[in-house]
């Protein structure tokens, strides 16, 4: 066997991950690194401008894809820059590697130029970390690295390479199996799932519940097949958006503070619910005494710590989202379990009808959901909408028909201004053939704006709609709802020119700012060969209605008619 | 609130006692005693004592299950586990009289007197907590000048294929 270096060795161990993109950018600790990636053709490196969003489009090219996105920057400020990013991922359960340079062991804990602790600091927002003292221990933490990072909850891992081991040389062989205790139950108790099926017999009024967990574990027609089965409608947090079709008779969009009203009705009403892969977050329940007040609660997620922590759980299933649901489906069937009864399937579809959101407006300046409706005509089903942060996000959230997983992709937990751009070019440098938007707020898009730079230069061209109203509009909205209209700093101003910004980085830009020219100015964008920014008008008055103020009733919300 | 003992088994690796003790400050619990051990296995055993309730403490049993150097965490409970804890003190200089006094308590609490040196004296004294805090309280702090004590070790009767606290 050959001597390689701990750089070399890291490469290879990369490619036998599978590994085709990185997103990064060198600095002095991590060179070594760098120079071997010089000569290897088989791994693009795509240069980002700002750490964050190597973090952010690592991201999004793991939920776009289904499997570990890879980040990479030098250590001290480079790593720091991560940070925001890599917490986003762990937040979010997306399976993220960072790599980053360090100084040289020697120099640890020695304030070195650069030098930055980043196993305290990334250990408490990573799934696991390594900061490994030789190439043995390096090769060995990639492998342990990728599996951790889509172990039953995905999540991310950090990988810190002193340079030193990067230089050195040893006669390593990439481990071809690991030695990790297996913390993941996969495989639901059977006593549990015999319990759930009692309790969805005995249920009249049955709501299904998904999250991102069923995304992940691939559980989409299990979920369909269930909703079916029961005739049961399906309400979905954020990251669960589009594990059922949205224009599914059964599905009635998301749930929670700018949730759909007749998800959040359908909650309070029902008296099964069944969480599948959701963590219950606030956003989703709000005041959780009053949550699904009638209910019998059915939970079923792969972390165990997420089973119980906010709301009570009648039925704790501990495992994997899909072999869970095939399981229930499994004993249903042998039980000849048939429809709930017809007047909540027609109470739920009456509720579908009567609630439904309201988006041909014809007001100038434009309202946001006639730019969704205009959005959605040009898009097809297995396009992906990106999201930023705010209101842009929830407008999207609310009124977006997303037809099948992966193809929503926003920041739930962390709820990261700055996530959507770079993001949305890790979702389309994953998929260069799927049309790829990020739908944006001038606040959120100017907090990383400058990876105009790096779609520009990498050709990767997603068109960036901007809602723009001037404002920072979520905080706006809480403060003229609940601060007596206090606008204190969110005023954001008309600066800059978003379409002179986009010509000046070599991207397309135009502006909307009437009904009816969105439709068309998105499809010119998305065929006019560059990354392209749409700046789009919009009303700085629209708030995100309905809202559910933070800790209130589901059913009590604020509706603006 | 009460008392909770877990025994935790993990990988005897840099940086575990941080991510264990994290979970710990990052919801505001103060940990009452800690203690570490490793075992034949070159596996390693912590020992924690916390106050908290019961809800709690099966979240925190979930939330140590989940880092990856964990081996098992088992919720000791005290009546079906052996507790023992060890003590050395040096007492100040010591008259005449007060020496011989200190000697026969310590004795008669079931310690041991290691060393005495120049009216100073060295004990040591091993039991349960109580046994620990009992002897400590009736040399009293004007006696005792430096106390240096191991935490409290449990090990459960029941042994650690039964498992306790979770789903």
């Amino acid at each position: 066997m050959e001597e390689t270096t701990g750089a070399a060795a890291l490469v290879s161990a990369l490619k036998k991950e599978g590994v085709k993109h990185i997103f990064g950018i060198p600095g002095g600790a991590i060179i070594p690194v760098y120079d071997v990636l010089y000569e290897e053709p088989s791994i693009k490196h795509i240069l980002v401008r700002h750490e964050q969003a190597a973090a952010h489009a690592a991201d999004g090219y793991a939920r776009a894809l289904g499997r570990p996105g890879v980040c990479m920057a030098t250590s001290g400020p480079g790593a720091c820059n991560l940070v925001t990013g890599i917490l986003n991922a762990y937040m979010d359960s997306s399976p993220v590697i960072a790599i980053t340079g360090q100084v040289p062991t020697s120099l640890l804990g020695a304030d070195a130029f650069q030098e930055a602790d980043l196993l305290s600091i990334m250990l408490p927002i990573t799934k696991h970390n390594f900061l490994v003292k030789n190439v043995e221990e390096l090769v060995e933490a990639v492998r342990k690295a990728f599996v951790i990072a889509m172990a039953g909850r995905p999540g991310p891992v950090h990988i810190d390479i002193p340079r030193d081991v990067q230089i050195s040389k040893a006669k390593v062989k990439i481990p071809a199996e690991i030695v990790r205790r297996g913390k993941e139950r996969y495989d639901p108790d059977p006593r549990r799932i015999e319990e759930a099926v009692k309790l969805i017999e005995g249920a009249e009024r049955p709501v299904l519940f998904a999250g991102g967990g069923v995304i992940w574990s691939g559980a989409s027609p299990e979920l369909i097949e269930l909703a079916e089965l029961l005739g049961a409608p399906v309400v979905t947090s954020l990251m669960g958006k589009g594990s059922i079709p949205e224009d599914h008779p059964l599905s009635l969009g998301m749930l929670g503070m700018h949730g759909r009203k007749a998800a959040n009705l359908a909650v309070t009403e029902c008296d099964l619910l069944i969480g599948i892969g959701v963590r219950f977050s606030d956003r989703s329940t709000g005041d959780v005494r009053y949550f699904a007040p009638k209910a019998k609660i059915i939970h079923i997620d792969i972390d165990p710590v997420e089973i119980g922590k906010l709301v009570r759980v009648d039925v704790p299933i501990v495992g994997d989202a899909k072999r869970s649901l095939q399981q229930i489906l499994r004993a249903l069937k042998e039980r000849g379990r048939r429809g709930v009864r017809s007047e909540w399937k027609e109470r739920v579809m009456q509720m579908r009808k009567d609630f439904a959101p309201k988006m041909d407006y014809d007001e100038i300046p434009l309202k946001p959901q006639r730019v969704i409706k205009e959005i959605m005509e040009v898009l097809d089903d297995d396009s992906i909408v990106v999201t930023e942060v705010g209101q842009c996000q929830m407008w999207a959230a609310h009124y977006c028909t997303i037809r099948g997983p992966r193809r929503f992709i926003s920041s739930g937990g962390l709820g990261t201004m700055g996530f959507g751009f770079p993001a949305s070019l890790g979702v389309k440098t994953a998929l260069p053939d799927k049309k790829v938007i990020d739908i944006a707020g001038d606040g959120s898009f100017l907090m990383n704006s400058q990876e105009l730079a790096t779609a520009v230069e990498n050709g990767i061209e997603v068109v960036c709609c901007i809602f723009n109203n001037s404002y920072l509009g979520m905080v706006k909205q809480w403060q003229d709802l609940f601060y007596g209209g206090r606008r204190s700093q969110t005023y954001l101003g008309k600066s800059p020119d978003f379409v002179k910004l986009a010509e000046a980085y070599g991207a397309w830009g135009d502006r909307v700012t009437r009904p009816g020219e969105m439709a068309p100015k998105l499809r010119e964008a998305l065929k006019c060969g560059k990354p392209a920014v749409l700046d789009v008008v919009i009303d700085p008055e629209e708030h995100v209605l309905p809202m559910v103020p933070a800790g209130g009733k589901l059913d009590q919300m604020i509706t603006g008619d | 609130m009460k008392t909770i003992i877990f025994s935790v088994l993990c990988e005897n690796v840099a940086g575990v006692m941080m991510r264990v003790s994290r979970c710990f400050t990052r919801r505001q619990i103060n940990m009452d005693s800690i203690t570490v051990g490793i075992e034949p296995s070159g596996l390693a055993r912590m020992i924690i004592l916390f106050q908290a309730d019961d809800k709690m403490a099966s979240f925190m049993r979930k939330v140590l299950l989940r880092l990856e150097p964990i081996v098992e965490v088992q919720m000791l409970e005290p009546e079906n586990s052996i507790a023992r804890e060890i003590c050395l003190f040096r007492t100040r200089k010591l008259k005449e009289e007060e020496m011989s006094e200190t000697i026969r308590l310590i004795q008669s609490a079931g310690g041991k007197v290691l060393e005495v040196r120049e009216g100073t004296l060295i004990g040591e004294i091993g039991g349960s907590h109580e046994e620990v805090e009992h002897l400590l309280s009736s040399l009293g702090p004007d006696l005792l000048k430096e106390v240096a004590r191991s935490g409290q070790v449990y090990l459960s009767r029941k042994g650690s294929d039964q498992d306790s606290g979770g789903i």
